[in-house]
């Protein structure tokens, strides 16, 4: 018998209704991680990967949004578009987040060790004096320098890097089983971007908590995932660990991302090769694959139908969204896909 | 901070005498003078009078003279009522029309915060439409016109009761403020209505209230700590100016509902060209209002952090 996964998300679909008629941001998601694990969701602007994340969270407002069908299971428990659990909020508790812009995440008029220690005042009871004094102690496990004195400031008295720091402290404050982290380097330099991510790795590393990583960033996910899963179109395409993934790319969608992210290797002559087009319009999604009117390789049948998942590996651990690994269309042999093995 | 204030404090002085020059001078401008009434006397008389309160003297020296009294706070004798020292004006009158603005101040504050945070929270629903209709009456209405109004409404309850609940005008005890200053609060209030509401419809999609959200805090908390805070910055930026508009609107009301505030001295002095009384009241007006809109910065910044170190 297979163990529950800590977190489960099968078959999510999300949809906003706009004036211009119903977006179908999100079109059948499923993932899960377990604790200790690193789970990356990649994909470009509008793919739906935030979305599928802020949805878990009840974060999206309903209306517009509006979840049409799938679950979210938190150790088998749903909680999709409740998530409260035995009375309590699991959001801030079971499950932590931050955000892309630390900036703007966090409220300007009052102070930060306040903002942290609001989580546990909510969730653990604690008087205001007991968390405050435990937001310091969460401020200097993040490596905030002068911890007692910085938590009595105000958030514009804080770097962007320092700003994400406490973020990362005041998600960490409640010790989550989850930390979903929705591009949480994007609005930073780079060297506080590998600060960041080293400090989510060591926080992970203690407590065995299971991160789910936001990203459009190959090179943050090639650092931190144990997993990826490649969303385009509101779907995942490709899913399977790091190295099936980056190595063993099997979705013409994945081999574009890897051709388009910059490299210091001499044999690609240091050129960028983007994507040509843009995603589909989710107004009205294509009836067949999402990514065909860009895909090189596309065939007559991946304008017709949508595509199924094929596994890659013997275990299905590694899966593509593509007529390629049809039965009927394995004898094309794209250059550069890599096709299951015999017996996959 | 205390740089900070010390250097708002020398710019209000700097305004008051500002004002205290433009009053001066078009004061002078305003042909004829308090002595040439129509109970005027002959020319020699008048050229007597003037001399002997220094009318008769360089517009620079009574300039002077003038500032110079101001500064020891002798705004001097009013020059059509017998033995009143203006000083003695405002001691008496003023307290009464403060009174009045400051309650009205506070309906307006409470009131526009409150019903701004609703219409928010009720938006483009039955609630909303309805308080925001009521909103562009309460700013388009003049205030003479809600003043007869609410003693109209007054009069009613009145008869209504047999009894007088709510006195109809005069000054006195908590019951007859409490119609004044909402009369006076009400346009005020619809203005911080409109003001607090869109404030709150543009932080209830910011990026910290979805924090706000994630951390599970409950609905009440993240309202009441994390919006109607920084909602209600905007509503005490024009807490100062609106300090303005009430306490000048209070001339109005004042006269409609025969409250002896110092409004109606301020008119009179203006028809009986009462010079010292009109300077003394517009300058002292103007002080009162310049301070009052630091006064109100300084608070503005025990709310925002931002502004407490620049």
């Amino acid at each position: 018998m297979s163990k529950t996964p800590l977190l489960a998300v099968e078959d999510l679909a999300v949809e906003f209704a706009t004036y211009g008629g119903r977006v179908k941001a999100v079109r059948g998601v499923s993932f899960s991680v377990d604790a200790g694990q690193t789970l990356a969701i990649v994909g470009e602007s509008g793919c739906g990967k935030s979305v599928t994340v802020q949805t878990v969270m009840g974060l999206i407002p309903i209306p517009p949004g509006h979840i049409t069908g799938g679950s979210a299971r938190l150790r088998g428990r749903e909680i999709l578009g409740r998530p409260i659990l035995d009375g309590k909020d699991i959001r801030g508790d079971q499950i932590g987040m931050i955000f892309q812009d630390p900036m703007t995440s966090l409220n300007p008029t009052m102070n930060i060790g306040s903002q942290i220690a609001e989580t546990l005042q909510v969730h653990r009871g604690q008087t205001y004096k007991q968390a405050f004094a435990r937001a310091v102690e969460l401020l200097e496990m993040v490596r905030i320098p002068e911890a007692e004195r910085r938590a009595k400031q105000y958030p514009f008295e804080f770097s962007g890097g320092m700003l994400q720091r406490a973020m990362i402290a005041t998600a960490i404050a409640c010790e989550p089983a989850v930390l979903i982290a929705d591009e949480p380097t994007t609005a930073l330099d780079v060297t506080i971007q590998a600060q960041i991510l080293d400090l989510m790795m060591e926080l992970q590393r203690s407590k065995d908590m299971a991160i789910i990583l936001i990203t459009h960033d190959l090179g943050v996910v090639a650092r931190m995932a144990d997993e990826v899963a490649v969303m385009y179109a509101g779907q995942i395409v490709e899913k399977g660990s790091v190295d099936d993934v980056f190595y063993r790319s099997s979705h013409p969608y994945t081999l574009g991302l890897r051709a388009a992210m910059p490299s210091n290797d001499r044999e690609h002559g240091h050129r960028l090769h983007p994507i040509d087009g843009s995603p589909p319009d989710l107004f009205h999604p294509p009836v067949g694959c999402g990514y065909c009117a860009r895909c090189p390789h596309a065939m007559r049948v991946c304008a017709e139908q949508p595509p199924a998942t094929h596994a890659i590996n013997t275990s299905g651990s590694h899966y593509s969204r593509c007529f390629l690994h049809h039965p009927d269309a394995r004898d094309k042999r794209v250059p550069g896909i890599h096709y299951p093995e015999a017996g996959a | 901070m205390f740089r900070y204030t010390l250097k708002r404090l020398v710019q209000g002085l700097i305004t008051v005498w500002f004002i205290a020059t433009a009053t001066f001078g078009a004061m002078h401008l305003v042909p004829g003078d308090p002595l040439s009434g129509e109970k005027a006397a002959s020319a020699e008389i008048q050229a007597n009078l003037r001399a002997k309160y220094g009318l008769d003297k360089p517009v620079l020296q009574q300039y002077f003279v003038y500032l110079g009294n101001i500064a020891r706070g002798d705004f001097g004798i009013s020059f059509t009522q017998k033995n009143r020292e203006v000083n003695d004006i405002i001691r008496e009158h003023f307290p009464v029309s403060a009174t009045m603005g400051l309650l009205a101040i506070l309906f307006a504050g409470a009131g526009g915060v409150l019903w701004g945070a609703l219409t928010a929270l009720f938006r483009n629903r039955l609630p909303d439409v309805i308080i925001m209709f009521l909103v562009i009456l309460g700013i388009s209405v003049p205030s003479f016109v809600m003043a007869a109004l609410g003693q109209l409404s007054l009069v009613k309850l009145n008869a209504f009761f047999g009894a007088t609940v709510l006195p109809v005008g005069g000054w006195g005890t908590v019951r007859h403020m409490l119609v004044p200053s909402l009369v006076l609060g009400l346009g005020t209030m619809a203005y911080l209505t409109r003001l607090m509401r869109s404030s709150m419809l543009e932080i209830v999609n910011a990026d910290f209230i979805r924090t706000a959200k994630a951390k599970g805090l409950p609905a009440a908390r993240i309202f009441s700590k994390h919006q109607l805070r920084n909602a209600s910055l905007p509503v005490v930026t024009v807490l100062g100016p609106a300090i303005a508009a009430i306490t000048t609107g209070g001339f109005v009301v004042e006269l409609v509902f025969a409250i002896p505030g110092l409004g109606r001295y301020f008119v009179q002095a203006v028809q009986q060209l009462d010079y010292t009384v009109i300077m003394g009241t517009t300058v002292f007006y103007g002080a009162f209002l310049v301070f009052m809109v630091i006064a109100v910065d300084l608070v503005y910044g025990l709310i925002d952090p931002r502004v407490r170190l620049q």
